[in-house]
Order: structure tokens, then C-alpha cells, then sequence
């Protein structure tokens, strides 16, 4: 009898856990990884928690994918016809490669149907949103926002005699700048500090952070949404590879080893050492670093009284003021069987509250997070207008070859002396050739 | 019986070694056949695949890149073997030697091999930091100015080579001290009393009755070397522009940072061929030696 009893209980527990909709949750934090992928993971336990705790009738299953392999995981089970997935976290930079493959669900109606106006313009106003909707599909949601500015160091320039409130403003100002900056302090006739930290090395660092901001200043563009092809070798492009080669060449303010190395190496290790008095293309993810050395206080995390010490930030000194910027998405799997239940769970996600406390969100995505009193020092204004002005890279979907035929191009230039115009040119023409109108 | 009514007695052989044939054919040859097929053609985002024939193979060869990647693999290739096997020679005989420190030296020359690739290459880089580098250090103290080695489009592919040397000449040098090991010692005794010098005696003795072990350990090293592109990635990411990039290295770029499979397969099935001429010429070597004796 007592066997009978445990034997049904058992069975109407298991009935009980067959009624859940289980939706998988994809992402890239691991917890073994430590540190950050801990901070995330452990944010995204308490996010579940919270979920399931509102929505008994639902459980989240995670799966764990390499950060540099999601995108891929999604687009090759969807091509396998595989429909196992509900939710993925995803990069903008591969979005015009999903909407291409066709692995991402169509968010506007949920959008439609659950946000309210206001909402919308929480998350319109900012850069990366520009990136979500291809083709009138908005494959994902932005969690954050990743940008860049330029940081400066304060001492530095009032040992040059500059202004430390008045950081430059365009391209003219910022060689000038640089060049009262670049010191030889032991007196040995090489550079002990260099006035502008660049980076030309062999990643996709180069164009979004240091070729784009100046080909977009000078009015030019990398590809052609038109045409489907590459246009970096134009007019635009040449100046801003010449630009390159004169800062590192002809007014030697950034060191010729810009390109060699990681981008973490020449401007976040180099500036930190104060080997570079400005650092062009300076991550939001790198103000912990900055509070850390003691270089700002109270400014991460955002609290009210923040102030900037001997290290302080500038919108990118172009006209435009224009950095790339990025952030992760949120996406769902186009053959989800579960996608309202999926939307349920992005949904929550998106909330402000929980938003706010996710580590690698970078800075804030929702407008609104951005009027609280911690986000109101000056310093946090910039970041702000940098989120506001940044832009995405091409939506091509051979993002990566225009990447790496770039950075090599750029590196054939300034480390060969090759004719700018005509190595721009072979590149671009042999990146056409293979990948001209997708 | 109707096992050999079936297959009869010649047959039976052949039906013995049919499992290994068919492990053989579905694990090795048809990953092959494939990647054969795929270079054939254009896959679009979307998963539709084209029949393209040789356009993926005209539009490399049409490439300056590409001249650039087979020039860049054949040197790492050869540069490492022309420094590999002088130091490995050296180094195998005196861990074959009745040297008394020969046991420490054996377990010295190994560590090269024993440390992970990758790891050899951020030391390698850190020894090259323009800054603080011991090499880097060097070299300007050398040439009396500062040199960026990895900014330099000739010193960066000599590093490059220099690195999988150090890296792969212990290999070489176990293979042929496991050759000199097998030498009875009486011929080198007898020779030594004909009057033989030791130049001599490795000339006409170590050297061709190591030859098959060298053969061998060559070839293994050279489809190493050429498929190899993780350390040249970490080292340089095939920069300065495309001067360090090998063929393998671009293969890895194309299919698992860009994902192009297509150009991938392109470039894989390029260096298979490139393996078997390498292959056919050590092949010929030993075999030819083996049959001089």
C-alpha cells in the first residue's frame, strides 16, 4: 500500500514537472571561467531565480557556448534544421550574417504587442539599437552598450601647458595636442611618452576603433549598403590611412609598435603605464581599471559624488564624434516551439531593474537608467553622448574578411611604406572580387 | 563450407581486411573526398550550395595574398628544417654520447617540446616586446637604434620561423638519436682505427645509416610545420599585413574566424597537395637510400 502511495506520489510529481515549458537560455558565462563570467553568471541565476519564482509553469534550461562560437552554434543548428534552442545571446557585428541565414525570430510583434511607447524610446535613442532591425526584422535586443571615447591624461597635459578642461576637438587639435604631449624625459633622444595611443595591429580592433571614426570624419564609409560592396579605398579612406602613417611617421606622437601587439597591450596597458599621455579608443569597459589605479573615484560603480583625477575622458575628436559601438544582444531562435514563452523570459530580462545590475551591459541601454543621480557626473555625460553618437560597423555579412583585409592593408602601409592609394586599392579590389555584392 | 563456397580461398584475405578498409575509407578518405567536393563550391549564408567548379581555386591563384601564403608556408617550412636539422644532428649525439652530463642534456633539449605552443609563443612575444623584451633589448643594442621586430615584415617571419625550430628540433633530435642508438659501436671502433676523424665518421656512417629516422622525422615535422596555425596566429595573427601569413593560418581565418568553409576546403585541399609533394620527395629519399643499401 505504502509502495502504491510513494509510486503515484512519485508519478503526479513527474506529471508535474512534464507541465513546465522548459525554454534554453544559450550564453557564454561560465562559471568556471571566474571573474566576470562568474559576476555574469551569477546575475543571470539570480534573473532565473526571479523568473521562475513569477512563472511556475516555466523552467529555464542554460546552455553554454564560447563566446566567439554562439553566433555560429545558432546559424549552423538552424541550417541542421535543428530546433532545440529558444534563447541566444548574440553580436551585433553578425547580425546582417543571421538575417542572411534566417536562424532569428522577428521580435517586432512581441515588441509591438508588449512595450509601450515610452519603452521603445528607452532603447531607441542609442546607438546599438540601429543594429537590431535588418530588413524591417528586429533580430535582437541590445543589453547594454559598449563605446569608446578618448581618455586623457590630466597631469600630462598640464605639464605640456595644456588645458586639462579642454581636451581636443578635432583631428588638427588632437596631432597639436599630441605633440606638446610626446616627451623624451630621460634625455636618451627616444620618446619616453607619446602623445597619442593608436592601434594598427592585426585585429578587428583596427577598423572599428581607429580606421572607421577617422574614414567617417572625412565623410567616407567602409562598404556600401547599396552596391553590397567594399569603398574604403576612396578618398576618405586614403586620408585617414595617410592620417595613420603621419602620426606614426611624420609627427611620431604614437609609437611605431601600434602595430604589433593586442589592443588591451598598446592603449590599455600603455596609458595605464603612462607611456601615452591620450588614448584613442578607450572602452567603457575599462572605467573599473581607471578607479582601480586611483585615477578616478566613486565613478565605478556610478555613485553620485564621482570625480575624475588624473585620468578623464573626451568624445572621440572628430566631427562626427563618432566610435564604434556595440553591445551584446538578446535574440530568439527562429525554430524556438516555445518562442512566447521565450519572449517572457527576454522580456524580463530587458527590465531596468535587472538591466542595471548586469555586468557585461557595459553602460546603460535604457535611456531612463541614465537619469539617475549616479549617471549625472560630467564623466558619465560623455559616455553618455558617446552611446548616443556611436555607430555600428557595415551590416555585411562578411564583416570579418572587411576586417582583416583592412587592418592588413593598413599594416602593408605603415610598416612597408606602401603607396597608400594603391595598397588600399588591391585590397579593396581583392575583397570585391571575392565578396563584391555579397 | 559456405564461407568459402561464398568468397572463396583468394577472397578470404580481402573479406578479413574489409573492416579496416572501411574504417579506413570512412574516417580518412572521405573527410577528404569532402573537403575535395566543398572546394567545388560556393555555399551562400543562407545554406544554398552551388556547384562553382574552379572558381574558388582561380579567385586564390588570382591573389597576391595568396602568392604571399604558399611563399610564406614553403619558408617556414624549409627554415625550419635547415635550422632543425644541423642542431638536432649535434644535439642527438651528444645525448647519445657517454658524455657524463648526456642524461641532464636529455631531459634539457626536451623542453622546448614539452611546453604547449601556445604558451612558447607569448614568451616568445614577451622576449620581443619593444619595451622590455630581452631579445628586443638586444637587438638595439646591436644596431644602435630601436627595432620593432614584429612590425618588420622580414624580422617577423624570421621569428616566426625561429620559434617553430626551437620548437621542433628535440623531435627530431629523439628520432635520430633512437637511429644512432642502433649503430653497433664496432663500426666505429673499426673506423676510428682505419684512421677515420670524427667528421669523417658521421659523414659516411651516422649520417647514412640515420637516414631513414631522419627521413621520417622530417616529414612528420614538415606536415606539422605546414599545417601549422595556431603558434604563427598567436605569434603574429599573420602580420605585419599578410607577411606571416601561412597557408594554414589562412585556412583557420577563412573557416573558423570568417566562416567561408568553401575557401577553407580551397585552401585545405592546397596544402594536401603540397603535403604529398613534400611526402613523395622524403619518401624518395628513404626509400632510395634504403635501396642504395
Amino acid at each position: 500500500m505504502v509502495l502504491i502511495l510513494l509510486l503515484s506520489g512519485a508519478m503526479a510529481f513527474a506529471a508535474g514537472e512534464k507541465e513546465k515549458v522548459q525554454i534554453k537560455l544559450a550564453h557564454f558565462y561560465d562559471p568556471m571561467g571566474g571573474g566576470a563570467l562568474k559576476a555574469n553568471y551569477d546575475w543571470f541565476q539570480k534573473l532565473i531565480a526571479d523568473f521562475e519564482k513569477t512563472n511556475p509553469d516555466l523552467k529555464i534550461e542554460q546552455e553554454l557556448f564560447q563566446w566567439d562560437q554562439i553566433d555560429v552554434k545558432s546559424m549552423s543548428d538552424h541550417r541542421a534544421g535543428i530546433e532545440d534552442h529558444d534563447i541566444f545571446l548574440s553580436s551585433p557585428q553578425l547580425m546582417a550574417q543571421h538575417a542572411l541565414v534566417g536562424d532569428f525570430a522577428d521580435l517586432s510583434p512581441f515588441v509591438e504587442a508588449d512595450w509601450s511607447e515610452a519603452d521603445l524610446k528607452d532603447f531607441s535613442w542609442a546607438a546599438p539599437w540601429k543594429k537590431a532591425v535588418i530588413n524591417g526584422e528586429m533580430l535582437g535586443i541590445p543589453l547594454g552598450a559598449h563605446t569608446r571615447t578618448l581618455a586623457y591624461n590630466r597631469e600630462m597635459f598640464e605639464e605640456a601647458g595644456l588645458n586639462p578642461d579642454r581636451p581636443p576637438r578635432n583631428l588638427e587639435e588632437t596631432v597639436r595636442f599630441a605633440q606638446k604631449l610626446t616627451r623624451d624625459t630621460d634625455g636618451d633622444g627616444k620618446n619616453d611618452i607619446y602623445g597619442l595611443g593608436m592601434f594598427y595591429g592585426p585585429s578587428r580592433a583596427t577598423i572599428e576603433l581607429f580606421f572607421a571614426p577617422i574614414v567617417w570624419d572625412q565623410g567616407g564609409k567602409l562598404w556600401d549598403p547599396q552596391s553590397k560592396r567594399a569603398s574604403f579605398a576612396d578618398q576618405a579612406g586614403i586620408k585617414s590611412a595617410q592620417f595613420a602613417r603621419d602620426l606614426i611617421h611624420k609627427y611620431k606622437v604614437t609609437p611605431e609598435a601600434s602595430v604589433t601587439g593586442t589592443y588591451d597591450e598598446v592603449i590599455f596597458r600603455d596609458f595605464l603605464d603612462g607611456r601615452i599621455a591620450m588614448a584613442w579608443g578607450w572602452g567603457s569597459y575599462w572605467i573599473q581599471p581607471l578607479e582601480e589605479k586611483g585615477w578616478i573615484k566613486g565613478l565605478f560603480p556610478p555613485t553620485a559624488g564621482g570625480k575624475v583625477g588624473v585620468a578623464d575622458v573626451a568624445l572621440t575628436p572628430t566631427g562626427p564624434q563618432a566610435q564604434f559601438t556595440n553591445a551584446w544582444f538578446v535574440s530568439i531562435y527562429k525554430k524556438s516551439k516555445n518562442k512566447d514563452a521565450a519572449w517572457k523570459f527576454v522580456d524580463t530580462m530587458l527590465k531596468p531593474e535587472y538591466l542595471w545590475d548586469f555586468p557585461d551591459a557595459g553602460l546603460p541601454i535604457r535611456a531612463s537608467l541614465w537619469d539617475t543621480p549616479e549617471m549625472q557626473t560630467p564623466f558619465y555625460k560623455v559616455w553618455k553622448e558617446a552611446v548616443e553618437k556611436g555607430r555600428p560597423m557595415p551590416p555585411t555579412a562578411h564583416y570579418g574578411e572587411l576586417a582583416d583585409t583592412v587592418a592588413a592593408a593598413l599594416q602593408e602601409i605603415l610598416v612597408k611604406d606602401a603607396d597608400v592609394a594603391e595598397t588600399l586599392k588591391k585590397a579593396q579590389d581583392e575583397y570585391n572580387a571575392q565578396y563584391g555584392g555579397e | 563450407m559456405v564461407h568459402e563456397s561464398l568468397v572463396g580461398k583468394r577472397g578470404l584475405p580481402y573479406l578479413f581486411l574489409l573492416p579496416a578498409a572501411i574504417l579506413l575509407l570512412g574516417l580518412l578518405i572521405s573527410p577528404i573526398i569532402t573537403g575535395v567536393v566543398m572546394s567545388f563550391q560556393i555555399t551562400d549564408l543562407g545554406g544554398t550550395t552551388l556547384w562553382s567548379g574552379v572558381a574558388n581555386y582561380k579567385l586564390l591563384i588570382q591573389e597576391t595574398r595568396f602568392l604571399g601564403n604558399v611563399r610564406n608556408s614553403i619558408v617556414y617550412v624549409l627554415g625550419n628544417i635547415i635550422l632543425s636539422t644541423p642542431l638536432a644532428y649535434a644535439a642527438a649525439l651528444l645525448i647519445t654520447s657517454k658524455f657524463t652530463q648526456a642524461q641532464f642534456f636529455r631531459g634539457f633539449y626536451l623542453l622546448p617540446w614539452i611546453i604547449a605552443p601556445v604558451v612558447s609563443t607569448v614568451l616568445f612575444r614577451s622576449m620581443l616586446d619593444p619595451r622590455l623584451g630581452p631579445i628586443a633589448k638586444l637587438i638595439e643594442w646591436l644596431a644602435g637604434r630601436e627595432v620593432i621586430i614584429l612590425a618588420d615584415p622580414f624580422w617577423a617571419l624570421a621569428f616566426v620561423v625561429f620559434h617553430s625550430f626551437w620548437r621542433s628540433f628535440p623531435f627530431v633530435m629523439l628520432f635520430l638519436a633512437a637511429g644512432i642508438a642502433t649503430i653497433p659501436g664496432e663500426i666505429y671502433e673499426a673506423a676510428t682505427v682505419d684512421g677515420a676523424g670524427r667528421w669523417k665518421r658521421f659523414i659516411h656512417l651516422t649520417l647514412p645509416m640515420t637516414s631513414n629516422q631522419l627521413g621520417i622525422s622530417l616529414l612528420i615535422i614538415t606536415i606539422w610545420t605546414l599545417h601549422d596555425a595556431e603558434t604563427i596566429y598567436a605569434f603574429t595573427g599573420g602580420g605585419p599585413g599578410y607577411s606571416t601569413e601561412t597557408l594554414a593560418v589562412r585556412l583557420f581565418k577563412s573557416s573558423f574566424i570568417n566562416f567561408d568553409l568553401n575557401m577553407g576546403a580551397t585552401i585545405g585541399v592546397i596544402l594536401i597537395v603540397l603535403s604529398l609533394i613534400f611526402m613523395s620527395f622524403y619518401l624518395r629519399l628513404t626509400i632510395g637510400r634504403g635501396a642504395e643499401r
